[in-house]
């Protein structure tokens, strides 16, 4: 089979050696790749149970049969493990470079077992593999980290074309938000992969492949892109709004619908929004948009700011960087009632050379400010006044969760530990200790069900029902009623695992009427493979089975599949409501073959060759 | 005669005509290590080059010398467009033959160009 390289790495960092392990097709095949495969392999070998900092635990990066072969959108690769943060399956999705380069070197994927001695970084060029001493950057951020991996090189022909993943000082302190970033400015960024990583000791992987992608057919195959490049440059979303806003289009629309969490979802509508929106990033502090590989929307931002806290004393100091993104400038800002772009940009440029996924951080931010308004969280414990809209407040406890400095230390471990020390859980917004991104599910009910069963807690990527609810993209629904969501949010889900499986990016279904079809001609194109789009969608309930079992072998139960109660009990949203979620949960468990306790059913196991 | 004109302002980064070119160039693989087309990220200048391998001059290399751009040092030789023996760009990486835009053949129908989103890539005549 064509498209797959057919080749795992498997690094042992306690012994500190690594072998080239052949993949069984007969394996590979009902789960894909990507998402799946690594899915698979967590689950066959790591006990659920196991504490995620362990040796035990193992961290699997893996990219899908489409990355790198230049379909569009082909950039993603994904970081497979036990999460700190949950306690559940972690898959974060990634895109930039790093996933193709990977591939091209000659591997579908990496799985590192054990932990190090010392820090250390993977260095893989083609066939050349070796583990190496990161000694002299451990403790360096991101941006630090690239530079003095290239820096070290000899030839500076090669260190032009290396491609690197790393973490910084957030996950070399085990923060529990801590993410993996790859190209400088993207992110694997959910869960707290980053730390699991950390924990391994694990500085960088440092990858350079001068090898080929094969395909079965080389005509065929640019055919299918180009049609598939065609379906996306058709659709309103994919094809105007965000190559020209990038993902912060959605703020003015989120805010619209009166489903933007503002003030730590106190309210849902945030009256100066437009001074984050996508439109005003455009205008102002956008200096070209950037394109993850083979990717025709380019939704990434290069953006450059004046720094916010110089007040203008002195020469005005600038920063580079990239984003920010629509959940980064949404949970910073309005949920933080913070309208200063260049604060918000600031704090997520932090955030990427900190190595901190940025919703979790802004949410616990958040969370920090609640619990500071409301008299729980004393300022002689933040060591500064956090009101709601504090811009510069966001900077510094940025800063200080990085650093796990000072209430930064406790910030780091997630915005339900924060809320929890400070005797307020309920204040903490999200689902299985996973902070939640910036859709009110009491204006999007579909939206509601999806965080609370989404497999790794309160998540838009793992089933984005806003697609349908508020843009309709395939076909425009209701987002108020409850009717008809639990399958839709199934629908979702199955073929959002599908999606993170092939190696594309889960934006690729925001084109109008991209769909398993689309998928399937794209995949078989590339691998001749032969799927069936029946093969496709058992392939994404499969996948979204097999990550349950795990989290209820992991001790997860019904109870976990729930939201905050401030969603459930308090009305807010367009209409006041609260997300009625219990009108939705009996009938998603009954359309996914589940039982009343969210178990699956022995039949519907063995239906899917997971018995 | 046919040339490709580059738009630098327009291009994102993607890399999809280095896909492109050597899929168009090579029996049923992707290799963008192989592609007559490389794209490369000014960091600084959060721009994007993209450097074709061009037709050389008869004259001789002039360009191996350091050349400072707004206080920054930048390697001369790195972005010189054409087929060299002394550099990796466009040279195939197994076997050291190097590599020469051929306009996708006759009549010109540059892959690269079919595909770039952004239309940061045209043909001209000159």
């Amino acid at each position: 089979m064509e498209a797959w390289m057919g080749k795992i790495l498997r690094v042992n960092l306690s012994y500190g050696d690594y072998h080239i392990e052949e993949i069984d097709p007969d394996y590979l095949r009902p789960y894909l790749g990507g998402r799946g495969l690594g899915s698979k392999i967590l689950y066959d070998e790591v006990d659920p149970q196991v504490d995620p900092f362990s040796p035990e635990n193992k961290l699997i990066f893996m990219t899908g049969p489409l990355t790198g072969t230049g379909a569009p959108c082909s950039s993603r690769y994904m970081v497979i493990t036990k999460s700190p943060l949950s306690g559940t399956i972690a898959c974060s999705n990634s895109g930039g470079f790093f996933g193709p380069e990977l591939k091209f070197a000659g591997y579908d994927g990496i799985i590192f077992e054990g932990v190090a001695d010392e820090p250390v970084y993977l260095w893989i060029n083609d066939d050349e593999v070796e583990i190496r001493s990161a000694a002299e950057f451990w403790g360096k951020t991101t941006h630090e980290t690239e530079d003095f991996i290239r820096a070290k090189i000899e030839n500076k022909y090669l260190a032009k074309e290396i491609r690197v993943a790393s973490i910084g000082p957030a996950g070399e302190k085990l923060s529990r938000i801590a993410c993996v970033i790859n190209d400088k400015n993207r992110a694997a960024g959910r869960s707290g992969v980053g730390a699991v990583m950390g924990s391994k000791k694990l500085k960088a992987i440092a990858v350079r492949g001068t090898g080929k992608i094969m395909l079965p057919d080389k005509e065929a195959f640019h055919k299918a892109v180009l049609h598939a490049r065609d379906v996306i440059r058709a659709g309103p979303v994919t094809g105007e709004a965000l190559p020209a806003y990038g993902t912060a289009v959605l703020v003015n629309i989120i805010n619209e619908a009166k489903i933007l969490p503002t003030n730590n979802w106190q309210v849902t509508y945030f009256e100066t929004a437009n001074k984050i929106a996508g439109e005003t990033i455009a205008e102002t502090i956008l200096k070209r948009p950037k394109g993850c590989f083979a990717c025709p929307i380019a939704c990434g931002r290069l953006t450059e700011i004046s720094d916010p806290q110089n007040t203008g004393m002195g020469s005005p100091k600038y920063f580079k960087g990239e984003g920010p993104e629509y959940e980064t400038v949404e949970l910073m800002g309005a949920s933080c009632g913070i309208d200063n772009l260049a604060a918000i940009t600031k704090a997520n440029y932090l955030c990427n050379e900190m190595g901190m996924d940025t919703i979790s951080a802004a949410a616990t931010v958040a969370t920090a400010m609640e619990l500071y308004e409301k008299g729980y969280l004393p300022e002689k414990d933040l060591g500064l006044k956090a009101n709601f809209g504090n811009a510069d407040a966001l900077i510094i406890l940025t800063e200080k969760m990085g650093k796990r400095e000072g209430i930064g230390d406790i910030m780091a471990e997630g915005g339900y530990r924060l809320a929890e020390q400070y005797g307020h859980p309920e204040l903490f917004m999200g689902v299985k200790k996973l902070e939640a991104p910036a859709y009110d599910p009491r204006g999007v009910q579909s939206m509601g069900l999806q965080y609370a069963t989404s497999n790794r807690g309160a998540c838009h990527v793992r089933g984005y029902a806003i697609a349908n609810e508020i843009l309709g993209v395939h076909v425009k629904t209701d987002p108020l009623i409850t009717e008809g969501k639990a399958e839709m949010v199934k629908t979702f889900q199955d073929i959002t695992a599908v999606i993170d499986s092939s190696g594309l990016c889960l934006f690729v279904a925001l084109a109008t009427n991209f769909l398993y079809e689309e998928i399937q001609s794209l995949i078989n194109a590339a691998s001749g493979a032969g799927y069936t789009v029946d093969e496709l969608v058992s392939i994404g309930e499969r996948i979204s089975n097999l990550e349950r079992l795990f989290n209820l072998k992991a001790g997860l139960t019904k109870a976990d599949d729930t939201l905050p109660k401030r969603l459930l009990e308090e009305p807010g949203g367009p209409k006041g409501d609260v997300c009625r979620l219990n009108e939705m949960l009996p009938e998603y468990y009954q359309l996914r073959g589940w039982d009343e306790n969210g178990v699956p059913t022995t039949d519907k196991l063995s239906g899917l060759g997971l018995q | 005669m046919i040339r490709l004109k580059i738009d630098h302002g327009k291009c994102t980064g993607c890399q999809e005509c280095e896909t492109a070119c050597s899929m168009k160039h090579y029996t049923n693989e992707v290799n963008p290590k192989k592609s007559r087309i490389r794209v490369f990220e000014d960091e600084e200048e959060q721009r994007f080059f993209l450097i074709i391998a061009g037709p050389t001059t008869t004259a001789e290399c002039t360009s191996k010398f350091d050349v400072v751009i707004a206080g920054q040092q930048y390697d001369g030789c790195t972005l010189c467009r054409s087929s060299c023996p002394a550099r990796p760009w466009f040279t195939e990486p197994d076997t050291g033959v190097a590599l020469k835009c051929d306009f996708c053949g006759d009549p010109p129908d540059p892959h690269c160009v079919k595909v770039c989103e952004k239309g940061a890539l045209s043909i001209m005549e000159i």
